[in-house]
């Protein structure tokens, strides 16, 4: 028999593997090389390396699956390869890199010493890529990851696409992932957009957003819609109001420079943030396709009723931390942060109301909020419902029942918990309890890094959990009136709240004006 | 605390107690401490030493599936008709400041004719509306008293296969009750059988299938003519009941059909003669598969289970894959040799799962597993002309 007689390999479609049939992981990938821009950098070391080594402890990738790092540094294969080994020792959630098992990963890491803006190097970039397809059955499958200052995408992706490795030659695949930000306001965001999608189509382009690959986030989708009892409630007549919160403990830490010119509505609001509103808002999707769930996202953001500028000093709080002490050390103020101007006006906390002008959420505020060095790293989305309609106990102490609550945790502690009253065994009281479902403790098994699963669906070709080009614009269409209204304000009497405390005074004026209050985290 | 004269109420109020104590105790240490449920776990040992491993397990289990565990320690050969129970909480360990999740045990220690009033005390002790599992650790299962009698209530019989002292009868056995558990006519109920033996084989299971995730190399799956399955044995006579499943998967999933007389035994080795199906339309492509399934010698420490299970397509291009046990203790290294291909080869850790791991696996199962189905039912066909 020959080769013909087995017919060509399909190269489309999904694939139909018989085996497959009635096992708990899902497939795994093609063989691809990875090329990582930026592998000298904080990113490749911290997330991305240790998420490829545990995706290879787990048995996710395929044999002949490769790294090529690429960047400036004068550096070899095993140089290279040293290290990632101390990276993944380092920052590995299964620990330090097993011998044996590094030494079989280690076997498909390269090093391709060139510069971003050098045409040279994008054609030994190509024959370097040719040679690992050759020896390690890559198919010229490949992905490229654009981690590196964001100055840098738009010669990169040139680059890549004046050398024609924008496409695979010999019918393998070609996907890029691009990392926030991704603009810094919605004419750049286009700009970019359009200098990306002039070299790759838009089902190459993967813009990753991490939080997305938290479990607790997935499960919003499977919480929501593979659970009957939930839908119901989920609409404008039975909850009060949504509060989604992003806090972090810690300050600018080595990113003051990139911070400054940023802030916290930049780094936090319109990816991170705007990625939970969407998938606690969107209306159930007609397929769980990367397509059919984006495009519910993207109504969504179409459907939030815009901030002018003149609206954005009364729909919005701003903050920046002055000195104060989280957990019990002291920290210096924003201000004091290296590379931070001493007169910044960047904001460190931002907090905004928007409402969702659709059938299902018309008058039901969300709120936004999201800060550096408050008192916790927390994050989570929770639905308050709106109190029973009358008060059946008005004669015993339950006046100050408090309402309902689903709290949806993304961070530290990934799970789901519902409060509701319940009375107290003996006494005419009313209390609230609650009933918690933990990742941590319910499953048995570690849930795997937001970049693994990123990684690995971005290698599937499962765009799902990434973020579309309109998605992406119609974020910062939202948001860039907000920032064009705060450059034309009085600059602010900053710093306003101390680090190590829940943000400026002004949030909590900002909710008790609708009657509202923050929760408690 | 023991109840000398069993009787369900008394073992409540038991339970009760329990309950209310670990809450005052709990209140004193500013704990709270939340009662978790959502299965009941029935298993049945023989001695206490399998007791006590059994009562551990359930413990652990706490973490994954918080469960009232019924335990039966059924000792039938005992003069003296005596029976016990009592009852504990088995309470996971947590941060400071977390409520304790806590489910509970019953343990019925029964002697003598007294074990006929197990099944009984097992019944009235079930909660409501929670799915009912039976583990029947042990070589003959299916010999079990309890079985028929709790048969009604069960949703899913937990055995092992790697436990069978009559591998090939035992795999019959398995197929026969999956097939008809001997509910009563008419019975809308279903009853799912695991065997913890096929859930070890899931990491094989994996590292096969991913050879064919690729696409230039799913072609050849429809190719294979030659199995080679080696394994281990554990101490005294050779079980092939993870071959033969290994067998059963592989003919099951690729459509070969077992010859006429399909098993032959040559020395140790079991020789499996099946025919593949054609390749597309042309009928002369269908070939003859021939699997063998073949004791090896491990390493002194090497525990016992699968080896190496090799796949080749001889007929035409050839194309090899074989996963092997490694050198390096609980890893794999997985080949792919392909005319026109490079070599592709790799390390991959393929630890033997503990036996909670597999039984925890196991419980995350809500219905009947097709897959382990039609692979019991075709290994059982190899196993019936072993009989």
């Amino acid at each position: 028999m020959s080769n013909e007689a087995l017919g060509p390999p399909p190269t489309t479609g999904p694939l139909d593997n018989p085996l497959r049939t009635g096992l708990r992981l899902g497939r795994t990938p093609e063989p691809c090389t990875m090329v990582i821009f930026g592998a000298s950098g904080d990113l490749t070391s911290r997330k991305l390396v240790p998420a490829l080594y545990n995706l290879a402890r787990e048995r996710r990738l395929p044999a002949g699956f490769s790294v090529l790092g690429f960047a400036r540094r004068a550096w070899d294969d095993n140089a290279f390869r040293e290290v990632l080994h101390a990276a993944v020792t380092a920052n590995s959630r299964s620990g330090p890199a097993e011998p044996d098992l590094w030494a079989s990963f280690a076997e498909g890491i390269f090093y391709h010493r060139a510069s971003f803006d050098e045409p040279a190097g994008y054609t030994t970039l190509g024959a370097r890529l040719a040679a690992i397809d050759s020896e390690r059955d890559t198919g010229g499958n490949r992905v490229f990851y654009l981690a590196t200052p964001p100055e840098a995408y738009a010669e990169i992706v040139a680059q890549l696409g004046a050398h024609g490795l924008n496409r695979s030659s010999n019918g393998g695949w070609t996907r890029i992932i691009i990392e926030k930000p991704f603009g810094h306001d919605l004419e750049s965001a286009r700009a970019l957009n359009r200098q990306v999608l002039a070299v790759f189509d838009e089902q190459q382009v993967y813009r990753i957003d991490h939080y997305l690959g938290k479990e607790t986030v997935q499960n919003l989708l499977v919480f929501r819609f593979a659970n009957g009892i939930f839908e119901p409630v989920w609409n404008r007549r039975y909850v009060d109001h949504v509060q989604l919160t992003v806090a972090e403990s810690i300050g600018v830490e080595d990113r003051g420079g990139y911070y400054d010119r940023a802030g916290a509505l930049r780094d936090m609001i319109q990816n991170h943030l705007t990625q939970l509103l969407t998938l606690t808002a969107m209306e159930p999707p007609v397929a769980y396709d990367p397509d059919a769930v984006r495009d519910e996202k993207v109504k969504v953001l179409r459907a939030i009723r815009p901030i002018s500028p003149a609206e954005a000093l009364t729909a919005t709080v701003r903050g920046q931390y002055g000195p104060g002490s989280i957990s019990g050390h002291p920290v210096g103020g924003y201000r004091a942060e290296r590379a931070v101007a001493s007169t910044s006006q960047t904001e460190t906390y931002v907090a905004l109301r928007l409402f969702i002008e659709n059938w299902r959420w018309a008058g039901v505020p969300f709120y936004l909020r999201s800060g550096k060095a408050l008192p916790r790293r927390v994050s989570e989305i929770a639905v308050q419902f709106r109190s029973a309609p009358t008060m059946l106990f008005a004669d015993t102490p339950v006046n100050a029942i408090e309402p309902n609550v689903l709290a949806i945790k993304i961070q530290p502690d990934e799970g789901i918990s519902l409060t509701f009253g319940s009375k107290v065994p003996g006494q005419a009281q009313i209390r609230p309890v609650s009933m918690d479902f933990r990742y941590g403790t319910s499953f048995g098994v570690a849930s795997p890094e937001a970049y693994e699963r990123l990684l690995l669906d971005c290698m599937l070709g499962d765009g799902t959990l990434f973020t579309r080009r309109d998605e992406v614009e119609a974020s910062w269409a939202l948001l860039t009136p907000i920032l064009q209204g705060w450059a034309a304000a009085e600059p602010l009497p900053f710093p306003n709240y101390e680090a190590g405390t829940w943000g400026p005074a002004a949030a909590d004026a900002f909710m008790a004006r609708d009657g509202r209050a923050w929760r408690r985290l | 605390m023991h109840v000398t004269r069993v009787d369900i109420s008394a073992i409540e109020r038991e339970l009760q107690q329990l309950w209310q104590e670990r809450a005052s105790e709990a209140a004193r240490t500013g704990q709270a401490v939340t009662r978790a449920l959502t299965l009941n776990l029935v298993a049945r040992a023989t001695e206490p030493q399998l007791a006590e491993r059994i009562s551990a397990m359930a413990h652990e289990l706490m973490a994954s599936h918080p469960n009232r565990a019924i335990l039966a320690i059924c000792r039938p050969a005992a003069d003296a008709p005596q029976i016990d129970a009592w009852v504990q909480a088995n309470c996971l360990l947590t941060a400071p400041g977390v409520p304790q999740v806590c489910g509970e045990q019953i343990t019925i220690d029964a002697h003598g004719a007294a074990t006929a009033q197990v099944a009984s005390l097992i019944l009235a002790l079930l909660v409501p509306d929670l799915p009912v599992v039976l583990w029947l650790p042990g070589a003959t299962p299916f010999n079990e008293p309890l079985l028929p009698r709790l048969i009604g209530v069960l949703d899913r019989l937990i055995v092992d296969s790697r436990e069978l002292d009559e591998p090939a009868r035992g795999l019959v056995r398995m197929a026969a009750f999956e097939r008809d558990p001997g509910l009563p006519a008419g019975s809308a109920r279903r009853v799912a059988l695991s065997d913890l033996g096929w859930a070890a084989l899931t990491p094989w299971r994996e590292l096969t299938a991913q050879f064919f995730d690729t696409r230039p190399l799913l072609p050849h799956l429809r190719r294979i003519d030659r199995v080679a399955i080696d394994y281990v044995p554990a101490p005294g006579p050779p079980n092939p009941a993870a071959g033969l499943l290994v067998a059963g998967w592989l003919a099951s999933c690729l459509g070969w059909t077992p010859l006429e007389d399909a098993v032959r035994v040559v020395g140790d080795t079991l020789q499996l003669q099946l025919r593949r199906p054609a390749l597309g339309d042309d009928p002369n492509t269908s070939r003859p598969v021939m699997i063998s399934i073949t004791p090896v010698t491990g390493t002194p420490d090497a525990p016992a289970g699968l080896a190496a299970l090799r796949l080749q397509a001889l007929d035409g291009v050839t194309a090899d894959f074989r996963v092997a046990r490694a050198d390096t203790a609980g890893h794999v290294f997985t080949t792919a040799v392909i005319a026109g291909h490079p070599p592709l080869h790799r390390l991959a850790r393929c630890a033997e799962p503990a036996l909670i791991d597999l039984l925890a696996a196991e419980l995350r199962l809500l219905s009947r597993d097709h897959t382990f189905s039609a692979a019991l039912h075709m290994a059982a066909r190899f196993a019936s002309q072993l009989v």
